[in-house]
């Protein structure tokens, strides 16, 4: 009996008209199930994990400003390339007075717990 | 200058207890803002009617003192192309009284281009912009606002949120006929910050440029990219790019704003402030958006569900208090149900009866239908809680008998509150003196199917990252959480859940009341929306 009912209502959704609109809608399938094959090798991420996949997406704007593919921005190229929060803070991130900041200077700035120790 | 860090440590987790704290003070204080707050607004609301007959239409609130008539046909299909764009812009000038203070306003129509950083043309933005007179532009806060989808337009937020009119909907109850009246705002945040209603690529009357098409900004990334081109050329021409900035998101909008918050950090824009309304911060975490049957645990869901059964007067273990009911359910969601869920995921093993016995008590649903399926998906749960009736999506509140008009579309309250909103903007574009052939897309159903849903390496995106990554670069960003109880898509306890990642120091609160997803259509709700929103803006802007 009780199936019946889910069964049932199961029925109505189906025979619902044309799909109704959602938001936030239900993405397609293809990428529902490469979602689920990644979600048993890769769990929502917290503390340093969270802080790696945060430092990423900085690391892929850093990757995109450095047109020339020197591992290091000048303050030009960082406002040029369109990371202007380097270029804004750009004297404290370069505390070796270089002119040039790598990525992991960025990172040990913000006190990421992935930056690698200080080179001099 | 020293990079100001924070001082108190964020990487670890929040612990639940911490959650429920923050909701109960939440609610204490929300409740004695409802005690003086309820007659005033209702007085507002009354006035407000009479002064407009009661009826429905554009009322716009002044003449246009520039009329446009766009002659642009704007289309939403993936392959559409602008070649032209029009930047001219229709204006209009109205006032809004709010606690005895006249407001003077200005609202703004029209489209701006967003522009690469080569500063060619990528697509041309649909907006409407209310701005208040005389304001300093300094410290006169700004926000965006984006509803979600992908595909919906911004009008849901436009009509029914916190502009200075607002829709009257009258939900959960349905007698409300349409035209809905387009009333004053007595909650209207014009008062607080000017206010710029934005429609994404592809929705409203937003198309892209050539030799782009709509579907080059039809992903979780190239999406946020335009539409930070857009925030940050709106700012500059509208010379504000020192002004406080929020953005507004609502529904898949919370995936959008987190994302956009970084690229603007990342720029150098700083953003002061980021709302957040009935969050999806994780396509991997919410068992509502996967097609089929669940293979997400749905725990999160559990506290929704039994603010539903307690509506409906079905949850047996339910006492006068939503509030505290909800702590506890909550409480159990986390230590039983969630453990019970995986269980039955990995091997179909029930728990022992006494457990589905807890979950029948705290929301009404029947044993049977637990059994059936245990991890229980708001689809089931919608179409089972009451024989014979489907229950809202975006509210469980409202219900339809199977097969009556209410249930066409599957969702009773979509059904019932859109025709008003496609309704009001068709009528308050050309009163606001903007007048254009094409027809203004609210929901578009073609970007869904056709979206770029890869963020972050992974197939469907989780934002919490660029929340933390955003958090990092700006130590004084604030994000402000709010949602409804009785929301079945994105539910108010996952939402807690995502946040709780970022750790217990970080910079956000989090607000839900009785409501749907648009909680702000609930008219006991909006008030403590607007009390909460005008602490947040303070707070965030660092106004005593």
């Amino acid at each position: 009996m009780r199936n019946v009912l889910v069964l049932s209502a199961l029925v109505a959704a189906a025979a619902a008209q044309a799909t109704p609109f959602l938001d936030p809608g239900k993405p397609p399938a293809a990428a529902q199930q490469a979602a689920q094959a990644e979600s048993r090798t890769r769990p929502a991420s917290v503390g340093a994990t969270l802080d790696s996949d945060a430092m990423a997406h900085l690391r892929a704007s850093f990757d995109a400003a450095d047109t020339a593919h020197r591992g290091s921005l000048s303050r030009e190229e960082a406002q040029a390339g369109g990371f202007g929060w380097i270029a804004n803070h750009f004297d404290a991130i370069d505390t070796r007075h270089t002119g040039r900041v790598s990525f992991d200077d960025v990172k040990r700035y913000l006190g990421s717990p992935s930056a690698g120790a200080a080179t001099k | 200058m020293r990079h100001n860090r924070r001082t108190t440590p964020r990487r670890r987790r929040v612990r639940p207890a911490r959650l429920r704290t923050l909701r109960k003070e939440s609610m204490s204080t929300i409740q004695s803002v409802l005690r003086d707050t309820r007659h005033v607004a209702a007085l507002a609301l009354l006035a407000a009617v009479a002064a407009c007959g009661g009826s429905g239409g554009a009322d716009s609130g002044g003449p246009p003192t520039s009329q446009y008539l766009d002659s642009n046909t704007y289309s939403g299909a993936a392959t559409a192309s602008l070649a032209s764009p029009n930047e001219t812009t229709a204006t209009s000038h109205a006032s809004l009284t709010l606690n005895g203070t006249a407001i003077a306003y200005t609202a703004t129509v029209g489209h701006l281009s967003a522009l690469d950083s080569t500063q060619s043309p990528e697509a041309s933005i649909f907006y409407v912009a209310y701005t208040a007179d005389g304001a300093a532009a300094a410290t006169r806060p700004v926000t965006f606002f984006f509803n979600g989808g992908p595909g919906s337009a911004t009008a849901y937020l436009h009509l029914g949120s916190f502009a200075p009119k607002r829709l009257v909907t009258g939900i959960p109850a349905t007698t409300q006929t349409v035209p809905f009246p387009y009333v004053d705002n007595s909650d209207s945040l014009i008062d607080t910050s000017d206010l710029v209603f934005v429609d994404a690529v592809g929705t409203g009357l937003s198309e892209a440029i050539a030799p782009h098409t709509n579907q080059t900004y039809w992903g979780v990334d190239v999406d946020a990219a335009v539409l930070r081109d857009f925030v940050q050329r709106w700012l500059a021409v509208n010379g504000r790019t020192a002004s406080p900035l929020f953005l507004y998101g609502e529904s898949y909008g919370t995936a959008r704003v987190p994302v956009l918050t970084r690229l603007l950090e990342t720029a150098g824009q700083r953003v002061n402030g980021v709302v957040e309304l009935s969050s999806i911060l994780d396509y991997n975490s919410n068992c509502s958006v996967e097609g089929g049957k669940p293979t997400i645990n749905c725990a999160g869901f559990l506290p929704s569900y039994a603010a539903v059964g307690e509506y409906y007067h079905l949850a047996t273990g339910a006492t006068s208090d939503l509030d505290a009911d909800l702590a506890s359910v909550r409480s159990y969601a986390d230590s039983t149900y969630e453990p019970d869920a995986a269980t039955w995921l990995a091997s179909g093993t029930l728990p022992a009866a006494g457990h589905v016995a807890a979950l029948v008590a705290f929301t009404g649903l029947p044993t049977a239908i637990w059994d059936e399926q245990f991890d229980m998906d708001y689809d089931t749960f919608r179409h089972n809680l009451i024989a014979g009736t489907t229950l809202g999506v975006y509210d469980g509140r409202m219900s339809a008998t199977v097969g009556s008009a209410l249930d066409a579309d599957d969702d009773p309250s979509n059904t019932f509150v859109d025709p008003g909103f496609v309704a009001e903007i068709k009528a308050l574009l050309p009163a606001l003196g903007y007048t254009n052939p094409s027809t203004y897309i609210l929901t578009n159903n073609a970007t869904i199917a056709d979206w770029t849903f890869t963020h972050g390496g992974r197939a469907l995106p989780d934002v919490v990252p660029d929340l933390s990554a955003a958090f990092s670069l700006d130590p004084s960003l604030k994000v402000l959480f709010l949602g409804g109880d009785h929301d079945l898509i994105t539910p108010f306890h996952q939402t807690e859940l995502d946040v709780a990642r970022l750790g217990t120091g970080a910079p956000v609160a989090l607000y839900f009341h009785p409501g749907g997803h648009m909680t702000y259509l609930d008219d006991g709700s909006r008030p403590l929306m607007k009390a909460e929103l005008a602490a947040f803006y303070a707070s965030a802007t660092g106004a005593p």
